[in-house]
């Protein structure tokens, strides 16, 4: 009689617990479902600077990820990963600018921002990764930063110097729904393969090395080599970012080398969550999305002319009341969720 | 006497004047149950920081099997076969506690910088790490954030994760440390286990009582020397260990 009556209340526990998850997979059809149709619609129905905004906020939430997997997964914080991002930009205006506007040229660049990335990566981690501690390295990556940024400014034949290089590109990237389309896509695929990156027995020695990288060598991990393939990663990741961005706009200048360039994925990856990966994301989508409302509110009232003062507050205000991003607070809300239903069913 | 699996030969480091292990030969056999014992700055993290790897000693040699092994990286010693514990618990705290033990079996496993397959698709590294974690008493806290879990279960999950690293010997400094005493059974048994199984044990505590059972020998090292080794009985009727453990020498503890 007793094992009828437990039978029973299982049976009623296993059937919530069904109806649980499949609410909850619901809930994220839906949502994805109605990001996805959004996502399509959104370029045939808006103007030009939406268009714009939208794949500009595809493009840098990979660069923002690369930026994760550096410092939210290595616990490494690279100050001049803008090396990465800037030059994928100058690579792609380059070729383009001097060996002919086509999309052999442009395949061409993009294998050349592959293995710069790479080479970058490889350089950047034999000096870095000798040790030193973590603010050592900031500050050396920084100094590389400024070294890369400082030759593009010098080389005046090649990247027009301050004055920054504006290029055409192939046709098929003039339509502004179709770059649209691209970044769009370029974001999925990056996601995916970064996504594939973390969870790989590659991508979890990577936490071990942020957590306790001391406990992860006498495992007997060899930490500095895969340090090595995190920063492989996400520089090739960050350069190919790049070379988008520099297709979106059809510019590159030095600005896109500068330490506030690195700022700006650290800032994506803050506000989204750190070691979230898509946190940054949702952090892209929210940073660009405030830029652009404040700057639109200028003509509302003269006030908004000091736009930096209010997006810098609402930076400051998010980080101290959600210090780990919006995707850090969910995650966390959704484990106390599940620790519930564990309890309840006990 | 039993084959040689581990000794040192006049190993000394100096940290300025001071000397803070000086001139100490030791010999660990193979398949014993080794316990170092001294008072607290004694010098005995330091041996275990020399021999692991994590110093370089300033004169002196560390042998593993007859072979010198001084100038190897700590990686290529955890590759021989010596795992090390720290005194402090030295885990991956926001990680549960079977990624802790899963990242100690994939590390053991050799598959290396595998990228394009999921890390919880390696079923023998799951089963292993299930295994391992059912041996240290933590199977059901396995999905527990491992800095939620008591200073006790941690000492047992960093022991697992050496144990998953099945080395030729173990190097255990104070795994009891800070343990509430209800816990420190548990950890002893699991210890017993471990030798049973015939790893070679090293392992250094100050109380000698704690572990006096388990030991077939003892190492006694006082301001950086070495007092006095051999069978267990032999060292703690030592006339002159005597004196250094009732001096005051050997803090909370008393010969039994
Ligand atoms: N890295 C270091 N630098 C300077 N002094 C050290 C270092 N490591 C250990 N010591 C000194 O060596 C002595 C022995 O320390 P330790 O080996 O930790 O003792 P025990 O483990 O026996 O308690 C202590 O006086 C300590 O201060
Ligand atoms: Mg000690």
């Amino acid at each position: 009689m007793t094992g009828l009556f437990y039978n029973l209340i299982e049976m009623i526990i296993k059937r919530r617990k069904v109806y649980k998850n499949l609410s909850i997979s619901i809930g994220g059809l839906i949502f994805f479902t109605t990001l996805l149709l959004f996502v399509t619609i959104l370029p045939h129905v808006s103007g030009f600077s939406t268009k714009v905004l939208y794949s500009r906020i595809f493009i840098l939430a990979v660069y923002g990820m690369s930026y994760d997997i550096l410092r939210g997964y290595t616990g490494f914080i690279n100050l001049g990963h803008a090396i990465f991002f800037g030059s994928g930009a100058y690579i792609v205006g380059i070729f383009l600018t001097h060996f002919g506007n086509n999309l052999t040229v442009l395949a061409l660049a993009i294998l050349t921002v592959l293995i710069y990335s790479s080479l970058a990566a490889l350089i950047m981690g034999k000096i870095v990764f000798k040790g030193g501690g973590v603010i050592a390295a900031a500050m050396v990556t920084m100094a590389l930063g400024e070294i890369v940024r400082n030759v593009a400014e010098r080389w005046r034949e090649v990247t027009m110097g301050a004055d920054g290089l504006p290029f055409r590109v192939p046709d098929m990237f003039r339509d502004r729904i179709m770059i649209y389309y691209y970044a769009f896509l370029f974001l999925i695929i990056m996601t995916l393969a970064l996504r594939q990156f973390i969870l790989s027995p590659t991508g979890r020695v990577l936490l071990a090395i942020r957590e306790n990288e001391q406990r992860a060598i006498f495992l007997g991990f060899d930490t500095k080599k895969y340090k090595m393939i995190a920063l492989q990663v996400a520089g090739l990741s960050a350069g190919l970012a790049g070379a988008m961005f520099a297709l979106l706009n059809r510019f590159a200048n030095t600005d896109l080398l500068t330490v506030q360039q690195t700022l700006n994925a650290l800032l994506m990856t803050l506000v989204g969550g750190t070691g979230t990966l898509y946190g940054a994301i949702v952090g892209s989508a929210f940073i660009s999305l405030t830029q652009d409302t404040l700057l639109d509110l200028r003509a509302v009232h003269p006030i908004f002319d000091r736009w930096l003062l209010f997006f810098g507050s609402i930076y400051v205000l998010v980080v101290l009341f959600m210090p780990s991003g919006f995707v850090g607070l969910y995650n966390s809300k959704m484990a106390k969720l599940q620790v519930r239903l564990v309890q309840r069913k006990k | 006497m039993a084959e040689i699996l581990m000794n040192t030969k006049d190993l000394s480091i100096h940290f300025g004047a001071h000397k803070a292990v000086d001139g100490v030969s030791i010999n660990i056999e193979k398949g014993l149950f080794t316990t170092v014992l001294g008072p607290n700055g004694a010098g005995k993290t330091t041996i275990f920081n020399l021999i692991s790897g994590l110093y370089k000693p300033t004169r002196g040699k560390v042998l593993f099997r007859g072979e010198d092994i001084t100038k190897l990286s700590p990686i290529e010693r955890i590759n021989l076969g010596l795992a090390r514990s720290f005194q402090l618990t030295n885990v991956f705290p926001t990680l549960t506690a079977y990624e802790n033990i899963r990242l100690a079996v994939q590390a053991h496993s050799k598959i290396g910088c595998k990228l394009f397959m999921n890390f919880n698709r390696y079923i023998k590294i799951n089963d292993k790490s299930k295994k391992i974690l059912e041996e240290v008493l933590l199977y059901d806290k396995k999905d527990f954030i491992v800095a939620t879990l008591s200073h006790g279960e941690q000492r047992k999950l960093e022991l697992g994760m050496v144990l998953a690293l099945e080395p030729e010997i173990l190097l255990l400094d104070e795994p009891t440390a800070g343990m509430a005493i209800e816990e420190v059974p548990t950890m002893l048994d699991i210890l017993k286990n471990t030798k049973e199984k015939g790893t070679t044990i090293l392992l250094i505590e100050h109380k000698m009582d704690m572990v006096k059972q388990l030991s077939d020998k003892l190492i006694v090292i006082v301001n950086g020397k070495l007092l006095a080794q051999g069978d267990r009985e032999e060292v703690a009727n030592n006339p002159e260990v005597m004196k250094a453990y009732l001096g005051g020498g050997m803090t909370d503890g008393t010969p039994s």
